[in-house]
């Protein structure tokens, strides 16, 4: 658990150097955790503290979110006076997103599973 | 007895807040676990509903609350890193589909973010929500540490990711069923893609594979959505 929690902290750690020394425009942790997925590829394997470690804090992700997400209480104005648009945007934008998305491998997976049969 | 000691500590002390955060989730994983882990019922749903009126009638000012609360915030560094794994014991599949994979991850990203850009732009919406709405279809933690560095408001960003995984998961079935989708790997990478952790959820009901496709989704749309993102706004 102690080698998995500070692998991933020294991989966020690295990915927040590489992002100051660089100056990229990308958050920190996604370098990190882009890092980190190149470092599983090469080694071919996970181990198992890595593996407990992430499937506790993935477990409770949620609660980690809370602090940042309530921040919704000071957002109250900006919400009702574009409440029509954010309402509209939302059910629209992802009925349309999700049909279009669905469709769209839906019919390249049949389309690829026929060349092969053929 | 020092009452005045008692209520100075109870009013300055993080671990009122920690507790009451802590509680609202736990609160949120059992009604989420009696419902039989019904997709719309997340435990983070809960949790927001009983947080929320609490914070309100607390009338704490949110920094405060935020500062009281910042080990809990701590954590999504981590566990942003975290993700790494799912993706890495998830990425075989892609073997499976590359090409249909590919051009729906690149074409169905676009999609959700100009779909929901164009809408609101029809009605007129403020710069910010429409800078907090581009990251609607990544999974929460990438949207809060994404969204400060492209200029939108993380909490509100948040809450259009949340309702955007519940109506992803709330169409779900109705759009596979009017549209035909024949394969489980193609609802699951759609409900993954669009609707990230909740849509994962919703996968779970469908099939073992229609759910390893969304969690694949997930990862790809994430790390793809927040490394594009922030480049492509500083362009423009």
């Amino acid at each position: 658990m102690l080698h998995g929690m500070l692998t991933l902290l020294l991989f966020q750690f690295v990915g927040e150097c590489c992002v100051k020394l660089f100056v990229l425009k990308i958050p920190g942790p996604i370098i990190g955790m882009v890092l980190l997925l190149l470092f599983l590829l090469l080694r071919k394997s996970s181990f198992s503290a890595l593996d407990v470690t992430v499937s506790w804090l993935l477990r409770y992700l949620p609660l980690f979110i809370i602090p940042a997400a309530s921040g919704i209480i000071t957002q109250i104005d900006t919400i009702s006076n574009e409440a029509f648009a954010i309402l509209s945007s939302l059910l629209i934008g992802t009925f349309l997103a999700l049909a279009f998305s669905a469709k769209l491998i839906d019919v390249l997976i049949s389309r690829k599973e026929k060349t092969h049969e053929s | 007895m020092n009452l005045d000691a008692l209520i100075a500590y109870v009013t300055t002390t993080p671990l009122v807040w920690l507790i009451i955060t802590i509680s609202a989730y736990k609160i949120g994983i059992l009604v989420y676990e009696k419902s039989g882990k019904n997709a719309l019922l997340q435990p983070i749903v809960i949790a927001y509903m009983i947080m929320l009126p609490i914070l309100i009638l607390a009338n704490i000012p949110y920094k405060q609350y935020f500062e009281s609360v910042s080990i809990i915030h701590f954590l999504l560094g981590p566990a942003t890193v975290a993700l790494a794994l799912p993706l890495y014991k998830n990425l075989k599949l892609i073997r499976s589909y590359f090409m249909p994979i590919v051009v729906t991850l690149f074409l169905g990203g676009t999609f959700t973010i100009l779909s929901a850009l164009g809408i609101l732009r029809l009605f007129d919406a403020s710069t910010t929500t429409m800078l907090s709405m581009t990251t609607k279809s990544v999974t929460a933690p990438i949207t809060i540490i994404t969204a400060q560095d492209i200029g939108a408001i993380p909490s509100l960003a948040m809450g259009f990711v949340v309702i955007t995984g519940l109506l992803g998961a709330l169409f779900g079935s109705f759009i596979f069923k009017i549209l035909r989708i024949k394969h489980d790997a193609a609802k699951g990478f759609a409900l993954g893609l669009i609707s990230h952790a909740i849509g994962i959820a919703r996968a779970v009901e469908i099939s073992d594979k229609a759910a390893a496709f969304a969690a694949l989704a997930m990862g790809l749309v994430g790390v793809v959505i927040a490394v594009l993102l922030p480049i492509v706004i500083g362009f423009l």
